[in-house]
């Protein structure tokens, strides 16, 4: 009867509550359903003495929260309906009478269940959470139409709302609802059938994982097999890991699973193809699917044209589904901080000429033109004490004198000019070699190894030294000019450094900006920081306890951040023993770190093939961009930190605007992981490095000049790419069997590269 | 449980690329823990006085290695919770001019991880051999590479001179001659030698050698204890 179609359906979507799957908002729709009342059915006033409304839980005479009421109350009705179906009348009216019910309870029941659901209707806001509008429209209109199948028609009400995780129906059907909608799906015009096809993936991995978590496993394993072959290409990863998934138990100890069972998977859909799906099941009585929509997915409606299935495919693998606008919109100070005046020597002996802007000096020195000649504040930019930054100390000004004058001699790269490209080839390392890392002025060259070992190799002719033991130190002449020289142990001096102390793999490796100090992450799970003057180990940071996979050190040095296998990315000061913030949310490892270049964000990308932008200074997510297909591995923020590159093992590199918070490239063309990307020193040109044993040079300049900027003011959330990677490509060099695992830039703009030769 | 059932899993997974030895790593691996496993549940079974091993105990060992060895990272609620509150607090001013920032030395690795330790002088034969004794002992709990001290001042613990600290290293009469030669071997020299200073930081140790007479062993030797509390202070 309708009626009970009524209740079970209410029942199901009361235990969805009880279940605390459905999200703030729809439940206070609920609760100010009785309220508002648009439409009307005939028996609604009835209902509404039962409607589940903090006022009438009182009368059921339980003082219990207006969330935990209904479902109470719903729970005794089913149980008083499955009573009576099974003639145990004695008992219906012992249990009628105890739990204080009204006599009526039972017949007005399937009124009650309309109307609050057909009340919300109207007052409904049409908004972005189109599954509990779906339900209510889907409950209230069904409420019109008599009698087709009742879902749960061979199971008694009472142990479908008993059931721990509102089992949503009887797991041999979860094949039908499947099919039915592909049915549908596959019917529908072709300009809605990609947008709509985005629902099959998340759909069939909620509903797997539901059977496997509700121990039916032999209907698991047929609804997989029937219907994973369905799913797009780029996902086959994660079915092969579920298909080895057959248990409740075998979840336990899977985070990222976990994860995904409870966060909501991101759809965005235009607003005509969502109208399609609704009607549809208006029309047909699919509340299992609907109840599993409702739970776990979130639908981003957009007004706008439908889009294709190259955008799409563009956007989506990412395992959180793709990002909704909000989550985009907050403002992100992109800009650079401003550089100091310091005051360039004309001359090349003059070695005290550094002062501060304003004072006078005998030789009339040219003044630099790298700080910014305007006094006025860019409005992208951080403020300059946004975030505590270090001083800098005269050794930095020494530092950035010298950069000043190698930038005077660096090459203009461009479409007609491109780098040389010098590779550093480590022999011997047996497969060994996970890390590298230059130092900015490309005088120093750190690997770290498999077998925990990190060296450390001096590119320029002059060797490395250790500093002298305390005893001698004290023998020198303080005062000398060449102090600097004369604390070095000539002793000690050697072409390569190795440095010990490490217990596992070392995954990430990070020269500190000024040169003392080197960062290294291992598989043991603590980041090491070594001084370069001493070549000892200083401190070791414990906190991630599982392996960390990246590190790198701010571009002013005193902050660095780590990203590891325990999901989160960590931000630490080298003078405190536990980190400054935590960085969580990703739902997969954390695979690589990186600082934008003003040192006020950290970008993390991780194996839930998500990006994430973090603010250093409140600890917050800012952008999430998707559209990698694979764990990525490397990232790249472009020298005016207005954009980011990465790659992934999907072999694509992806170029995104920060500001706006959009994809803005694809550059196709390698076919193995991209291992490593790097910006040249003026942002022109983007080299990539791969497994696949090339480097390739990208037109930059180019990608981010052909952007039409009036799609950016679009809110749909993406903008048209266009297909010219092949334009964009500038070049490709095959290495003889190496893959690429590091990319730098000098100061020059000269190209280095490094890789371990394998055989 | 063989290699070719091995290659299946593998093929399963979807791992296409492995060296040869993989397998034989994962076979052994295997059997490891399926041995570890059956052998635990056996004594949860015998625990439970139960005559044979049944699903229960499986499970039960299973869980409890899971717990042990195979730890999973912790869950994502309890992640954003200290997430939150970490970054509550604003981040710490920077102190200028500082020297090298690190954390406090508890937390550091340059402590010394070494002290060395006076001989207690048991004179029993005079023929005995006893060399002074370094004990390696650990001062922070944590392995480290011995550091040479840094050149900064950066150090934590009071300074003691030492100019007074004498302890005494006994050499057996037969390895005298090397020691010294113009000295006869029965005369009681004292020499003092200097050991590299920067063992031990920028204090000078004077070592004073005392050559054992074989007759007068008991009187002749002075035995200073050297003050290792100078050390423990580091």
């Amino acid at each position: 009867s309708s009626d009970d179609i009524m209740s079970t359906k209410f029942i199901l979507k009361m235990a969805a509550v009880q279940g605390g799957m459905v999200d703030e908002k729809e439940e206070v729709d609920i609760k100010t359903e009785p309220q508002s009342d648009g439409l009307m059915n005939t028996n609604a006033t009835d209902g509404r003495q039962l409607s589940p409304s903090p006022s009438s839980s009182s009368s059921a005479g339980s003082s219990k929260s207006a969330a935990g009421a209904p479902e109470d109350q719903q729970t005794l009705l089913a149980v008083l309906q499955f009573l009576r179906k099974n003639k145990l009348t004695e008992s219906v009216e012992i249990l009628r009478r105890e739990a204080g019910l009204p006599e009526d309870a039972l017949d007005t029941k399937g009124a009650d269940c309309s109307a609050p659901s057909s009340g919300g209707t109207a007052g409904g806001v049409d908004g972005l959470d189109a599954g509990s509008l779906l339900s209510r429209v889907a409950v209230s209109s069904s409420a019109g139409t008599p009698a087709p199948t009742k879902v749960a028609d061979d199971q008694p009400d009472v142990s479908v709302v008993l059931s721990a995780y509102s089992q949503q129906g009887d797991p041999a059907l979860y094949k039908v609802y499947y099919s039915d909608l592909k049915k549908f799906i596959e019917s529908v015009l072709d300009c809605h059938r990609a947008e709509l096809s985005q629902v099959f993936y998340p759909l069939f991995v909620h509903m797997y994982l539901e059977l496997v978590y509700n121990n039916h496993e032999s209907e698991a394993k047929a609804f997989f097999e029937k219907f994973s072959g369905d799913q797009e290409c780029y996902y086959e990863d994660d079915l092969r890991v579920l298909s080895s998934l057959t248990k409740k138990e075998h979840m336990r100890g899977n985070e990222t699973l976990l994860d995904f069972r409870t966060s909501k998977f991101v759809l965005r859909i235009s607003r005509d193809s969502y109208q399609l799906l609704k009607r549809h099941l208006q029309e047909r009585q699919n509340n299992q699917i609907w109840n599993i929509i409702q739970e776990h997915l979130y639908i981003d409606i957009f007004d706008g044209m439908p889009r294709s299935k190259s955008q799409i495919d563009a956007m989506s693998g990412s395992l959180a589904g793709e990002a909704k606008r909000e989550a985009n919109k907050a403002k992100v100070y992109y800009g650079l901080l401003k550089e100091p005046e310091i005051e360039v020597p004309l001359d090349d002996e003059d070695e005290e000429a550094e002062n501060e802007e304003g004072k006078p000096k005998k030789k009339k020195p040219k003044k630099d033109s790298m700080g910014s000649k305007s006094k006025k504040q860019d409005p992208n930019a951080p403020l300059q004490n946004r975030i505590p930054l270090p001083e800098l100390k005269d050794s930095d000004k020494l530092d950035k004198i010298m950069y000043m004058k190698e930038s005077t001699k660096r090459i203009r790269l461009g479409r007609e000019n491109l780098p040389s490209i010098c590779f550093y080839t480590f022999l011997n390392a047996y497969q060994g070699l996970t890390a590298v890392d230059f130092t900015d002025d490309s005088s120093l060259i750190a690997g770290g190894f498999a077998d925990s070992t990190v060296r450390v190799w001096s590119v320029t002719p002059k060797k490395l030294r250790k500093v002298k033991s305390a005893a001698d130190l004290n023998l020198i002449d303080k005062e000398s000019d060449d102090v600097l020289e004369r604390i070095m142990d000539e002793k000690t001096a050697s072409e390569s450094k190795i440095l010990y102390g490490h217990s596992g793999p070392v995954y990430g490796i990070s020269f500190s900006p000024d040169r003392n100090y080197l960062l290294s992450c291992s598989e043991d799970g603590t980041v090491r920081l070594w001084s370069l003057l001493t070549f000892t180990c200083l401190v070791g940071y414990k906190g991630h306890n599982y392996p960390v996979w990246d590190t790198q050190f701010s571009p002013y040095g005193y902050y660095f951040v780590s990203g590891g296998h325990d999901r989160v990315a960590r931000l630490w000061a080298t003078d405190h023993y536990q980190p400054l913030r935590i960085f969580a949310g990703h739902l997969a490892d954390v695979t690589c770190t990186r600082f934008h270049p003003n040192s006020n964000y950290v970008v993390t990308g991780s194996s839930d093939r998500t990006i994430r932008l973090w603010d250093v200074l409140t600890g917050n997510c800012v952008r999430i961009f998707t559209g990698h297909k694979g764990p990525i591995h490397t990232l790249a923020f472009s020298p005016n930190g207005k954009f980011l590159a990465s790659g992934a093992t999907d072999g694509r590199v992806l170029l995104w605007d920060i500001g706006h918070g959009l994809m803005v490239s694809e550059l196709k063309g390698h076919t193995d992981t991209v291992y490593a990307l790097r910006f040249s020193r003026d942002g022109e040109l983007l080299a990539s490095g791969s497994m696949d044993n090339t480097v390739r040079l990208w037109d930059a300049a180019k990608a981010f000049d052909d952007l039409e900027t009036d799609d950016f003011t679009a809110a749909t959330g993406h903008i048209h790419l266009q297909d010219n990677s092949q334009e964009l490509l500038l070049g490709t060099y095959m290495s003889k069997s190496t893959p690429v695992v590091h990319l730098h830039f000098t100061r020059r703009n000269l190209l280095l590269a490094a890789g371990s030769y394998a055989a | 449980m063989s290699a070719p059932v091995m290659i299946q899993i593998l093929k399963d997974m979807g791992i296409t690329e492995y060296e040869p030895r993989v397998i034989n790593q994962m076979l052994e691996f295997t059997y490891r823990y399926v041995t570890t496993i059956i052998e635990d549940a056996k004594i949860y079974a015998t625990h439970a006085k139960k005559s044979t091993v049944d699903a229960d105990d499986i499970k039960l060992a299973i869980q409890c290695r899971m717990d042990q060895s195979f730890t999973s990272p912790p869950p994502r609620d309890f992640l954003l919770e200290v997430a939150r509150q970490k970054n509550q607090t604003p981040l710490p001013l920077i102190k200028p001019y500082c020297g090298p920032r690190l954390p406090p030395d508890r937390y550091c690795l340059t402590a010394p991880n070494y002290r060395l330790k006076s001989i207690q002088k048991k004179v029993s034969s005079a023929g005995r051999i006893s060399v002074p004794r370094l004990s390696v002992g650990a001062v922070s709990s944590r392995p480290s590479t011995p550091t040479i001290g840094t050149p900064s001042a950066a150090k934590a613990g009071t300074p003691v001179s030492l100019t007074g600290q004498r302890f005494t290293v006994q050499i057996p009469p037969s390895s005298q001659t090397t020691v010294s030669k113009t000295t006869t071997p029965f005369t009681p020299t004292v020499s003092n030698v200097l050991i590299n200073p920067s063992l031990i930081g920028s204090k000078n140790i004077l070592i004073t050698t005392n050559m054992v007479s074989q007759s007068a062993a008991a009187d002749s030797l002075k035995r200073k204890h050297e003050d290792d509390d100078d050390y423990d202070a580091l």
